[in-house]
């Protein structure tokens, strides 16, 4: 849109037109005080802070020219005759804007006498008080006194709770309708609302259960006043007693930028940090109130070295020597090869690179993985690294003319923020398309919906492909091996492979033309479609690869591969080396015989099921790090506390390929070490110390050793670039109480592309056009609420998922279930009895079984989709 | 027809006014329930040549015609801005559709009544007027929203539109012409503000009663973001009498730019309340004296404040009894014709206590959106209250002159403009009142000090 220039205050500005007055002014540093205003919500107009003179260029009626004064300028009229709320009153050339007059200061004085005069003034008992938008535009701006009687003020009871993480104060709500708007537009949760009217208007909650979102924390952040607070932080401290540290959320791959408000030592509250390029300002109620585990009373305070029957403590250098001779005992008995060795994916870049070098440097076994070993394991890809996304792609500028193709993927559950940035390229014009076996929070938001029959996505992306290939759609893309994967696909036709996705071939043609007609295409794939082989990250590298969706940022693949760092674990090796198993296999290999000991890192293999179980009991060796005595430090002979998110620095690579750097908040309460630390210790022991003092240290050699994290270094990483669209120190006028960025908004690495000049190479497909299978098939679909060690002391507990299966109306009716009534499935593994919900969008044939905490995945299902006989359970 | 009246009227008790007055009509054109016994009857308003402009519409003009027609005749918005309405017409994008037509008769304002008469009365002539009004601007689909309270008036009304649609007056291929035509009859849930367009339509719509920001105007994006034209009911009902007897015949009523009659809604302490319908321009003091009017003050008091139109319009003293009732010359009178709705009080009433009565309505009626509003009226009402209950205090007159103003011209909608109207007017008219009222409060205050029971001590 062209810019158009007008005067605020005395300066001329250039705005893009359209643009409002309130940003217009933002951009000159004139700051307009708001309340219902905010930037990332669409202007409403309804508190009426903002009201300002506005004149514009009078016009002749007759001559359709402007009325000049005496000295040729143009005469001015103030618009309709009165004020303008600034934030819906868009810019126009020639107009003057005056937010410094008598009668704009009379306006702001008004409007903060009214509405302090419902607002009860308990500053000094509210969590709000230090950050609060209307205690600071009231100084600014408002009366010194009030005229309105205190007795006459509405009261209502203090605070409801509006669900399990948030209250809301109705005396102190100023009705801006943040939270409301802030739910249904950006959220997509609409569960908010209002009732009744005038002074009784009030907030509620429309669901049940209150408030079922898993974004309500952003409210409380927007809230410009302090109506809505967390039950997390309710009185915990006052907000100039805190002391805020950037750390990345590893809860999911999105890498949330947040700060840990510490007070002293002890974790305050989680706050969302502002990255364009990741959160903007959001974070979900996960990395918000999914944070209090860090002070859970049953941590491991100290190392544990078995006695017999018991683990004793031991102090770490003892600790440290028992696990490396035990580790170097079976190395020298029965080789290398009876090593294995597995880190959490939501371990630092730095925790890996130690893991490695221990694991594969020092004791030279070639099975390493970053997996859990159980049904839900995600094959490896490389289609993300390949193919993009290209560096410089920010979602947050994608909309018109961006295609977003969901394959195998519920962000919702697996990367919830994700949901906010992929609903904002909507709201910006661009397009959504899910292509998933059962319903999805984010259908809702997509121009179209894809239904394949369950583990069938890769015959729906090989269908496309096949289309494109023999359609002779413009070939524009500069991959290479298409010739390679054309022949590969030689003997099936789209038709054939629709058929075996289930999907009408009318569909997979109009979805062709939708995908091949996109100026940008981005293709995320998610949990369900990573771990069904290679085949759906094959065929999705062969989709980017023909409809050359790479090579340029606003295009290629996001993988949600699970875990804050699984990224990163991938690029520095965390993965079967040559003749290595993988984390899957490392069970039936014990049980042979073949491995003998194992050093397990954030990990907790144990509850997957009998299996795992039993193999870890008939290891020779185990060495646990982990924060809790999980089921598997149990059977181990040596466990090593591990420090925490807060008591550890490090970096983490984001499914974006982001690198973002974490700070240590706290020293680690009882000595516990980061997972660094602890391997470093292990490698000394073993006659390896590679003498890194800081995380730092580790970081450089990661950068000099790894190519593609050569410019990942904590100086371009503390980087914070560009313009955020704020002005610094008022964005508590305008964005709520996020914090802003000032550590850094990270790296992205380099594609392949990007990195050796080459175009990427698309992989021969193996066609997969077999019927569409009969009988009923089990999805193991991931949730976030899993109930794992992260809900320790959460405020979420109540909201945790228990086991359940979900099955299809048509399916519920023929076996004649009802809700929490039992099902009984069973599979060539084993069977189990679950209660059952009814999901009116699933079809006959498909159930979900969803994978957390209590439910032993591995003893039912061999894989995200498990053939299984469905039947009535007994109560 | 009605008689021919006596030309003299008695607008003080026993005293004969010189005053000449117009006859009154005749023939009405809204009220024509008043000439016409049983209108309300389908058969009756067919024996009086009801539907025949709907026929001549659908069969003999296009809806740009009929658009042409009802700007000729200078047809102007009965809801209270006056805005010509085949100009409002013209409004709407080319080749935007679907349209819909929504007919505003959630009749709210105080002191305004005509609309129920219309609906309860002459609900044909209504339909007639919706049908004609819906094919000149292209719609199919055209809402009637009936204030909530109007339980009776609603179900005439919606027999009305059922008897049309068995006589084949509305639904599809209305009279042979091809034309298909809903016309829904919707209850509101009693809320003043829903008769403003935008939070009708938010209503309508099945949201909470609240205005939208303009623009988008409703010609653009209205109900359900399709562009929407929305008119009074005695707008509508005009209109079929418009078509009958053509522009000129019309304008022979009324003033120039005011052209046609209105429909006066006469309450207070006249002696005859009630609709009168009357050419644009009467004088008010006709409306009030006349004996076929409001037959004069009761008890022959003297006329002490006069709300010309409706409880959202400037008030008026006895000296404006002169002011011709048109849009232009009430505007000069520093007031507004409003909805019509015209409230004669005598000498009688204080001032202070109809400010806050008023007031009071608006407090109640705030929809609570914007601040202004919400506590703007609030904040009057605890101020008004006070002074009416011998709580006054001498800061109060400078405190409500500053929180009217802290509202004027600052509130999302008119509602809470309209709050400002009464305590304004209240304070330029009366302010020895306010006066009187605090030192009544500082005179009672001093006695309750005299009389203080003592504190006994032993």
């Amino acid at each position: 849109m062209p810019d158009v220039t007008l005067i605020i205050d005395g300066r001329t500005v250039t705005v893009p037109a359209g643009t409002n007055i309130v940003d217009a002014a933002r951009t000159t540093e004139v700051a307009i005080p708001v309340f219902c205003y905010h930037p990332k919500l669409k202007p409403v107009g309804m508190c009426r802070m903002c009201l300002v003179e506005v004149w514009t260029p009078l016009i002749d009626q007759a001559t359709r020219q402007p009325v000049l004064n005496p000295d040729g300028t143009p005469k001015l009229g103030l618009m309709m005759g009165k004020l303008q709320p600034g934030c819906v009153t868009p810019v126009a050339a020639g107009m003057v804007v005056k937010t410094v007059t008598d009668k704009v200061q009379f306006a702001q004085r008004g409007q903060l006498e009214f509405l302090l005069s419902s607002h009860p003034l308990d500053c000094p008992v509210c969590d709000k008080g230090g950050e609060c938008p209307l205690q600071n535009l009231t100084m600014q701006f408002g009366p010194s006194t009030s005229r309105y009687d205190y007795q006459d003020k509405v009261h209502f009871e203090k605070p409801i709770p509006l669900g399990d993480t948030i209250y809301l104060d109705r005396e102190r709500c100023i009705l801006c309708s943040r939270c409301v708007r802030f739910q249904d537009d950006i959220a997509g949760d609409p569960v908010l609302g209002f009732d009744s009217r005038g002074r009784s208007w009030e907030i509620i909650s429309k669901s049940d259960p209150p408030f079922d979102s898993k974004f309500s924390g952003n409210t409380t952040d927007i809230c410009p006043v302090g109506a809505l607070t967390s039950s997390d932080f309710r009185f915990k401290a006052r907000v100039w007693e805190v002391r805020p540290v950037p750390v990345v959320c590893t809860h999911c791959p999105v890498g949330c930028n947040i700060t840990l408000d510490m007070r002293h030592d002890r974790l305050m509250r989680v706050m969302p940090r502002e990255n364009d390029f990741v959160n903007e300002i959001w974070n979900c109620d996960k990395g918000r109130f999914g944070m209090r585990h860090v002070d859970d009373a049953t941590r491991l305070t100290t190392p544990l070295v078995r006695r017999g029957e018991q683990l004793v403590p031991a102090s770490w250098d003892e600790a440290l020597r028992v696990a490396a001779q035990g580790l170097m005992r079976v190395r020298s008995s029965a080789g290398a090869t009876a090593l294995a060795g597995m880190i959490g994916a939501d371990a630092s870049n730095e925790d890996f690179a130690l893991f490695r070098h221990v694991m594969h440097g020092v004791l030279g076994t070639p099975h390493l993985d970053h997996r859990p070993g159980g049904p839900a394991d995600v094959a490896l890809e490389t289609a993300s690294a390949r193919f993009g996304v290209s560096s410089g792609t920010n979602l947050l500028g994608l909309g018109t003319g961006t295609l977003v193709l969901l394959v195998g993927a519920d962000p919702e559950e697996e990367a919830p923020l994700y949901v906010l940035r992929l609903r904002g390229i909507v709201a910006r014009g661009g397009q959504l398309v899910t292509v998933n076996a059962h319903p999805t929070k984010l259908d809702g938001s997509a121009a179209r919906v894809v239904r394949v029959a369950p583990g069938r996505e890769a015959a729906l992306i090989q269908a496309v492909v096949c289309g494109i290939l023999d359609g002779g759609a413009p070939m524009s893309s500069r991959a290479r091996g298409i010739d390679r994967l054309r022949t590969s696909l030689k003997g099936a036709s789209a038709v054939q492979l629709a058929a075996a996705a289930g999907v009408e071939f009318e569909v997979v043609r109009a979805l062709t033309d939708q995908l091949i007609s996109a100026p940008n295409m981005i293709i995320m794939i998610g949990r369900t479609g990573l771990a069904q082989g290679s085949a759906v990250s094959d065929a999705v590298g062969a989709l980017a690869a023909v409809t050359g969706a790479f090579g340029r940022p606003g295009s290629g693949v996001i993988a949600l591969n699970p875990g804050g760092n699984a990224r990163g674990a991938q690029d520095l090796g965390i993965v079967p080396g040559e003749g290595g198993l993988a984390a899957a296999q490392y069970w039936d290999a014990i049980a042979r015989g073949e491995l003998k000991a194992m050093l397990v890192a954030g990990l907790d293999p144990a509850t997957l099921g009998a299996a795992s179980a039993s193999a870890l009991d008939a290891l020779d060796f185990l060495v646990v790090q982990d924060a809790f005595l999980s089921d598997t430090a149990r059977r181990a002979d040596v466990v090593l506390p591990c420090a925490m998110l807060p008591e550890r620095d490090g970096t983490f690579t984001n499914a974006e390929r982001r690198v973002q750097r974490s700070r240590q908040a706290r020293q680690a309460p009882d000595g516990q070490r980061a997972h660094w630390q602890i391997l470093q210790g292990i490698a000394a022991a073993l006659g390896s110390d590679p003498g890194y003092s800081v995380s730092s240290d580790v970081t450089d050699a990661i950068a000099a050793q790894v190519p593609a994290y050569a410019g990942a270094r904590y100086t371009s990483l503390g980087v914070t670039a560009g313009d955020w669209g704020r002005q610094a120190n008022e964005s508590v006028y305008y964005d709520g109480t996020s914090y802003t960025n000032t550590e850094g908004t990270g790296v992205q690495l380099p594609t392949g592309v990007e990195r050796d000049g080459l175009p990427p190479v698309a992989a021969p497909l193996t066609p997969l056009t077999g019927g569409v299978p009969t009988g009923t098939l089990a999805v193991l679909v991931p949730r976030a609420y899993d109930g794992r060690d992260w809900a320790r002391g959460s405020k979420l507990a109540p909201r945790m998922v228990p086991p359940h299966v979900i099955v299809g109306p048509a399916d519920a009716g023929t076996l004649g279930i009802g809700v929490g009534e039992p099902v009984t499935l069973t599979s060539a593994r084993g069977s189990v009895t679950l209660p059952a919900q009814i999901d009116r969008g699933l079809a006959a044939g498909t159930v979900l079984i969803v994978d957390v905490a209590g439910f032993a995945a591995a003893d039912l299902c061999g894989g995200v989709i498990t053939s299984v006989d469905v039947a009535r359970g007994e109560a | 027809m009605a008689p021919s009246q006596a030309i003299f009227s008695r607008s003080r008790a026993g005293q004969e006014s010189e005053q000449q007055f117009m006859p009154p009509l005749t023939e009405h054109i809204v009220l024509r329930d008043l000439d016409i016994p049983d209108i309300g009857d389908p058969e009756v308003y067919h024996r009086h040549g009801g539907y025949a402009a709907l026929r001549t519409v659908l069969t003999e003009k296009t809806p740009a015609e009929v658009v042409a027609l009802v700007r000729d005749a200078g047809l102007r918005g009965r809801g209270g801005a006056g805005f010509p309405t085949g100009v409002k017409w013209g409004f709407l994008p080319k080749d935007s559709y679907p349209r819909y037509l929504l007919c505003n008769c959630d009749e709210s304002e105080p002191g305004t009544f005509n609309n129920h008469q219309i609906i309860d009365r002459n609900p044909h002539q209504l339909i007639e007027g919706v049908a004609i009004a819906a094919y000149a601007i292209e719609c199919h689909t055209a809402y009637i929203y009936v204030r909530g309270e109007f339980a009776a008036g609603a179900r005439t009304l919606e027999r009305a539109v059922a008897d049309a649609y068995r006589r084949g007056y509305l639904g599809q291929n209305i009279m042979g012409s091809g034309y298909d035509l809903d016309i829904v009859v919707h209850r509101g849930a009693g809320a003043y503000i829903c008769g403003e367009e935008t939070a009708l339509m938010e209503s309508l719509e099945g949201k909470i009663g609240q205005p939208r920001l303009k623009p988008p105007f409703p010609a653009i994006a209205g109900l359900y973001g399709k562009p929407t034209i929305i008119n009074n009911v005695e707008t509508l009902t005009n209109v079929p009498m418009i078509i009958r007897h053509g522009a000129a015949w019309y304008r022979q009523y009324g003033t120039a730019k005011s052209p046609g009659t209105k429909v006066f809604s006469i309450c207070g302490h006249v002696r005859r309340p009630g609709n009168y319908e009357v050419p644009f321009g009467t004088p008010l003091r006709e409306l009030v004296e006349a004996d076929y009017y409001g037959g004069g003050m009761r008890g022959g008091r003297a006329v002490k404040i006069i709300v010309p139109g409706g409880a959202s319009s400037a008030w008026l003293t006895a000296d404006k009894l002169d002011t011709p009732m048109d849009y232009e010359s009430l505007a000069a009178a520093g007031t507004m014709l409003g909805s019509g709705g015209v409230i004669i009080l005598d000498e009688t009433v204080s001032a202070v206590e109809l400010a806050y009565k008023m007031d009071e309505f608006f407090k109640h009626e705030s929809c609570g959106k914007c601040t202004p509003c919400r506590e703007g009226t609030t904040f009057l009402v605890r101020v008004l209250h006070r002074m009416n209950h011998g709580g006054g205090r001498a800061s109060d007159i400078p405190l409500l002159h500053d929180v009217y103003n802290q509202m004027a011209g600052n509130c999302f909608c008119l509602l809470g403009e309209s709050a400002v109207v009464p305590i304004r007017s209240a304070l330029r008219l009366f302010p020895g009142e306010f006066e009187q009222a605090i030192e009544r409060a500082a005179a009672s205050a001093a006695t309750l000090r005299a009389n203080a029971i003592p504190l006994v001590t032993h």
